[in-house]
């Protein structure tokens, strides 16, 4: 399979550099808003992605990169809040397996955070930064050259001379 | 920056009553409703832009240019609502409008430590004095804006000085914003005038 090729850190203008890097910050919206509510930060995170991936492949990458990341870990989030909110409402006792699922997100809201920012930095810098899996993901599907679709599939054609 | 409302010669008598009977339903409710959600975004990309700015001390170029495309939206209508400006305003980011324009310089660098006691001691220095001002002159600007609307029904002109004192509250109110949302390092003046500098 062939890739286009990627752009060096000296060709990518600042601009670019800055719009990529705006991505990972989407993992503040939650806390921008000041509602309780993880899947807002999947929500900024793919209007983010729909305003921004026509500025170029490396934004797109970065966009994408953020977006799939963010996925899990709203999941995870999601879930804590709701078993959180039936817990309270049916005044239900907090036993440890509700402990262990909230120290695992903690964890993995302080892995995503950490990856987020480090993300944020090469951003600005213009590299590229792969997160395990979906690093590879974004990359292929931002960067994969796709083949020209058969001329026969094209239902519009010009009219006939 | 500058901002500019354009002072027409006539104003439109019809359009004056036609807003004041039903401009809530044409222009505010459409345009309050729209707005809300992009200035969540707003808020969303204003957070993001302070954790860019304490990195690298620069505010995002994107992200400062929808800031100004949203309050120019914003002015848009409060010109309207004010009966400053005639016609319908805009809808969007990138509209334009012949009566109304803003110009906000884009700061190549924002000063990290005045961000940070506008953070933490803005409300103190900067919004309580000039809001202490702004809502006092906010009253003055409402009897205006009363007085203005039958002046324009009978004359079909707005006074300049009515017009002057109006557009000074709109630019003091956006000079505050700008500074409280980093948009600019210069402390807002204690005036609604266009500075020199503006001009």
């Amino acid at each position: 399979m062939d890739y286009h090729p990627l752009p060096q850190p000296d060709q990518i203008e600042t601009r670019v550099k800055e719009d990529a890097m705006g991505a990972y910050f989407m993992m503040f919206a939650t806390a921008a808003m000041g509602l309780p509510l993880p899947i807002l930060n999947l929500v900024a995170a793919i209007i983010y992605y729909y305003v921004n991936r026509d500025k170029g492949r490396f934004v797109q990458f970065h966009t994408l990169q953020s977006l799939y990341s963010q996925i899990p870990v709203t999941l995870l989030n999601s879930g804590l809040v709701v078993w959180t909110i039936v817990n309270f409402a049916r005044d239900l006792d907090f036993f440890g397996f509700y402990w262990g699922y909230l120290v695992m997100v903690a964890t993995a809201n302080l892995v995503y955070f950490i990856f987020s920012i480090v993300g944020a930095v090469k951003a600005r810098k213009g590299v590229f930064y792969y997160f395990l899996f979906f690093g590879k993901l974004a990359y292929h599907q931002v960067y994969r050259i796709r083949p020209e679709r058969d001329q026969s599939t094209f239902s519009n054609r010009p009219p006939r001379q | 920056m500058k901002l500019t409302i354009q002072h027409q010669e006539r104003y439109s008598r019809g359009e004056l009553l036609l807003r004041t009977l039903f401009g809530w339903i044409y222009i505010l409710i459409p345009h309050v409703f729209i707005l809300m959600f992009v200035s969540l975004w707003g808020a969303i990309l204003q957070f993001a832009a302070f954790w860019v700015i304490l990195f690298t001390g620069r505010y995002p170029q994107s992200m400062f240019e929808f800031q100004v495309g949203l309050m120019k939206w914003s002015l848009r209508v409060n010109a309207r609502m004010y009966n400053v400006s005639d016609g319908y305003p805009a809808f969007g980011i990138n509209s334009t409008d012949e009566n109304t324009d803003l110009v906000v310089p884009y700061p190549e660098k924002v000063n990290r430590g005045l961000m940070l006691i506008r953070l933490f001691f803005g409300i103190f220095y900067v919004y309580l004095p000039h809001m202490f001002i702004l809502i006092f002159r906010a009253w003055f600007v409402g009897i205006l804006t009363f007085l203005a609307w039958w002046i324009v029904l009978f004359t079909a002109k707005y006074p300049d000085f009515m017009f002057d004192w109006v557009t000074g509250q709109i630019r003091w109110q956006l000079r505050v914003s700008l500074y409280m949302m980093y948009m600019t390092d210069t402390y807002p003046p204690f005036t609604g005038d266009e500075l020199p500098d503006e001009v």
